[in-house]
């Protein structure tokens, strides 16, 4: 087995301490603006929205909740505490916040701090009627597209399709008892020429036809003294 | 001039709303307390109903199945959430009468019917929603008890008639007799027009008229 290598350096020193010293001066500068207005007596208040902010708009598609659902990750230790940081559950890259709970997610998906924190200002644009007329006439146009709604149901078209279906079901099924009804005659006769004496246990439906051959008060008779399975193993074959 | 992408917002109760007021109240406190909080506490709300407009609001009016107030253990329909949207929005009387009058998408229909009920003023809405009972399309509720079928000139009937629909108590408005006292509003017209005159005179045309009211 190949020695642990994982002690070799892989990764970029002067990159990664350009990053530290890039987070440093930010945090820096965040606490020295909460210093000076401690200092001052007065509030510390989050910086105002840049104008350029983009306003909200609603999502073009539904959040996808389920995507790690039943799936096992490695977390680091002390991923269940708090919310700040990347821990186990759904994260926010831009708030640097976990949420553990997908209605505490979406809420903070559509909260200030965190529409602040990606851009957006928390307000939507008011719709105009021209706006409104050509959204409409840009959904019928996508349902029409798509062929949905509005398709003639032929019923009997419909009946003719599942009867066929249904047909088809019956058949395979009674393939499948043929093939499972003819391996289990193969299974009885074999343990019949071993044993001589009674069939295999546990096949009632299917050794019906097998048992016969010998008589059944003999098998009785041999069941109950302990002899069922013939030479071979009593154990139930399923 | 924009909407706050927050609803809670506009449920000030220290009195400050400045924005338009129907029936003489804030538009969301026409529905009540328990069922705006269920309402704000759906998935449904938070996550399709969060930053809609009147133009986006479309997208998910068109996807509506079917019509309701809650549902199984006190749930919120999409319709009612929509609703609930609509009185925060509160969209003009033109874009309400496209949503109206859109002949494609019949929840829209039944939606923008809704609103109307609880914000107009009663002759407009008599006048409004009379037209839509030729409209004999099939609508699907979804109530505490299951599911249900319904139409929506039957639907039309029960938001002028009834005084709960979707567990949304409706403002009371007048009668259409008593604005029909007050000449405010002319006699009906029911869209039967001639059949209804002519009933005595021969049994098929009665079996023709769906459902006439005035008999």
């Amino acid at each position: 087995p190949k020695p642990n290598q994982n002690f070799r350096r892989t990764w970029n020193r002067e990159e990664w301490s350009a990053k530290a010293q890039e987070r440093e001066s930010h945090d820096r500068a965040a606490s020295k603006l909460h210093h000076e207005a401690k200092l001052a007596g007065k509030k510390f208040h989050r910086p105002p929205t840049p104008p350029d902010a983009s306003s909200t708009s609603a999502r073009a598609s539904r959040l996808n909740l389920e995507e790690n659902l039943n799936k096992t990750t490695l977390v680091p230790a002390g991923a269940g505490v708090g919310k700040r940081g990347r821990g186990a559950g759904f994260y926010c890259e831009a708030c640097d916040l976990t949420f553990k709970d997908s209605l505490q997610w979406v809420d903070h998906l559509n909260s200030k701090q965190h529409l602040h924190a990606v851009g957006e200002r928390d307000e939507v644009v008011v719709a105009t009627l021209e706006m409104v007329v050509e959204r409409l006439a840009w959904l019928k146009r996508r349902r029409e597209e798509e062929g949905v709604g509005g398709e003639e149901v032929d019923l009997a078209r419909r009946l003719a399709e599942r009867a066929r279906a249904e047909e088809e079901e019956r058949v395979q099924k009674r393939e499948k008892r043929k093939v499972a009804r003819r391996e289990r005659k193969e299974r009885e006769r074999k343990l019949g020429k071993e044993a001589g004496f009674g069939s295999g246990d546990g096949d009632r439906a299917g050794g019906g036809g097998e048992g016969d051959e010998e008589d059944p008060d003999a098998v009785a008779m041999a069941r109950m003294m302990g002899f069922a399975g013939g030479f071979g193993t009593t154990k139930k074959r399923s | 001039m924009a909407h706050l992408a927050d609803a809670k917002a506009l449920l000030d109760n220290r009195g400050h709303y400045t924005g338009q007021t129907f029936h003489g109240v804030n538009p969301l406190l026409l529905v009540e307390k328990i069922i705006r909080e269920r309402i704000f506490e759906s998935l449904y709300w938070k996550e399709q109903a969060f930053g809609l407009n009147a133009a986006t609001l479309l997208d998910r009016a068109v996807e509506l199945t079917y019509i309701g107030g809650q549902y199984s253990n006190q749930r919120p329909t999409p319709f009612l959430c929509l609703t609930f949207k609509l009185l925060q929005l509160q969209p003009s009387r033109e874009i309400i009468l496209v949503y109206l009058n859109d002949p494609d998408f019949k929840y829209l229909r039944a939606l923008a019917a809704f609103y109307i009920r609880l914000t107009w003023s009663a002759v407009d809405i008599y006048r409004t929603l009379e037209p839509l009972m030729g409209d004999y399309r099939k609508l699907k509720v979804r109530g505490m008890g299951g599911w249900r079928m319904t139409y929506v000139d039957e639907f039309v009937d029960e938001l002028l008639t009834k005084e709960r629909v979707c567990d949304i108590a409706l403002p009371h408005i007048k009668t259409r007799a008593m604005l029909e006292d007050a000449d405010e509003l002319e006699p009906r017209e029911s869209l039967l027009g001639s059949e209804v005159e002519s009933e005595g005179e021969s049994d098929v045309e009665e079996d023709k008229g769906a459902n006439s009211g005035d008999e």
